[in-house]
């Protein structure tokens, strides 16, 4: 699966890889059964490494309070550890990068769901000293690559509207076919 | 009855119901009750008290204001207060079986909706109930592991039992439960959920059960001290939740999906 790049047939070798339906066999980004070509990003991780950042996919060696930290820069809340913990514990998928020199973490991201259909991404977050340098795009990629290879296919989002630009490009569409998403705010006025 | 089946073979968000009023309807008995508790949890009916209309603390608000609750220490909890304990007050705690509507039928039967929000389903019965209201197949091992994986399963069953005096056990067991509605939501256990897959068996639309299975699976959930309901509705059920207290695009925020079929 090629992101950010022009959709094209996989060489002859890959295609005896992973397919359980042949018909799929054509590269395109939105089947459940695609190409498990190197997925390629637009930072390396071998670019990251050499510029000090550090890729991670587990809570080991996260500090929490240093993720409120972020959260509290970027304007969310800053929320109990406790919880942040358990919800980590039930994440789906995480990406987080580490810088190097100060070991706390400066990009951040996870994703919830049921494991096989579908997945909704929260809490994507760059520490405000370090972005615009790719970090949160890096993240991003790497997020949706690990749970394609999941074989999730359904892989959602709610984006504040001032960063709609941020996720367009990574291939996010909003209110697609007019679905909506909605968020609970009260409880019903009519009772039964 | 409308249907609104999924178009696409992944788990987009579809609901088969269209609301109507209430369960008073003609064909009911004037004894009906709601609400009958099966289980160890009492439901308090005519104490009911009126549940106190506070607008639940919006996650959205709240990640705009960042407000603060305590100034003294340097781990500050900003998060919305738990409602758990005013809940105590004015709402009894949600038992996870309960009959929502009993009715007598003309054949003699009497006819039980039974609730649940314990997540037994059988994955077959919830094949046949997608079949029934026109989603493509999705296959089973996937299924049963989406219900696994999923934080809370609600079910909505029929059952059927002759409506002779003695309702002894072995009656009961010579029951005939049907799977008839369902709505399924996955969350990290701590902030965020978010409802798929809502479904009611086509003959059983249009009595407000889809409403019912919402209404109760949110209740649970906040119960359960989930500060976060979500769920993306195809534009024809927009209006349905929310009637049911949802909000689409809360503060200009968008739902989005990653190359939608």
């Amino acid at each position: 699966m090629l992101l950010g790049g022009p959709i094209s047939t996989p060489p002859p070798s890959l295609r005896l890889r992973a397919t359980s339906n042949p018909q799929n066999a054509a590269a395109q980004p939105s089947q459940a059964s695609f190409q498990r070509q190197p997925p390629i990003y637009s930072i390396t991780d071998e670019d990251l490494q050499s510029k000090g950042f550090l890729l991670r996919r587990t809570p080991e060696g996260l500090n929490l309070d240093h993720l409120n930290s972020v959260f509290v820069a970027v304007g969310f809340p800053r929320r109990d550890t406790g919880k942040i913990e358990v919800a980590l514990r039930h994440t789906d998928a995480m990406l987080w990068v580490e810088y190097e020199k100060t070991r706390r973490p400066v990009a951040f991201a996870r994703a919830t769901g049921d494991g096989v259909f579908n997945a909704i991404i929260w809490d994507v977050v760059v520490d405000p000293t370090f972005q615009s340098l790719g970090l949160g795009k890096a993240v991003m990629e790497r997020l949706i690559e690990d749970l394609r290879r999941k074989g999730i296919c359904n892989i959602a989002l709610y984006s504040e509207p001032r960063v709609l630009g941020f996720y367009r490009p990574l291939g996010f569409v909003s209110d697609p076919d007019g679905i909506r998403g909605m968020v609970f705010v009260r409880k019903q006025r009519n009772k039964k | 009855m409308i249907l609104i089946p999924t178009s696409s073979s992944s788990s987009s968000y579809s609901c088969c119901s269209l609301p109507q009023a209430s369960f008073s309807s003609n064909s009911y008995p004037s004894n009906q009750s709601l609400f009958l508790s099966k289980s160890a949890y009492p439901i308090r009916h005519g104490s009911r008290k009126l549940k106190t209309l506070r607008l639940r603390a919006n996650f959205w608000e709240s990640i705009r204001s960042g407000f603060v609750k305590n100034n003294n220490n340097t781990t500050q909890l900003v998060e919305p207060p738990s409602t758990t304990e005013e809940d105590e007050d004015t709402e009894p705690l949600l038992p996870v079986e309960f009959t929502l509507v009993e009715r007598t039928l003309q054949d003699g039967f009497i006819e039980e909706i039974i609730f649940s929000s314990g997540g037994e389903i059988d994955v077959y019965d919830l094949q046949t109930l997608c079949d029934k209201v026109g989603w493509p197949r999705r296959p089973l091992t996937k299924l049963a592991a989406a219900l696994k994986n999923s934080y809370m399963v609600a079910t909505l069953h029929s059952v059927l039992k002759p409506s002779s005096e003695g309702d002894n056990e072995q009656q009961q067991q010579q029951q005939n439960k049907k799977l008839i509605g369902m709505a399924r939501a996955t969350s990290d256990h701590a902030f965020n959920a978010t409802i798929w897959d809502v479904l009611v068996d086509p003959e059983y639309q249009g009595q407000g059960l889809g409403k019912a299975l919402v209404e109760k699976l949110v209740r649970a959930l906040l119960q359960r001290d989930i500060g976060n309901i979500s769920l993306f509705a195809d534009s024809q059920v927009v209006d349905f939740y929310q009637n049911l207290g949802f909000e689409a695009d809360p503060e200009g925020i968008k739902g989005m999906f990653w190359y939608p079929k």
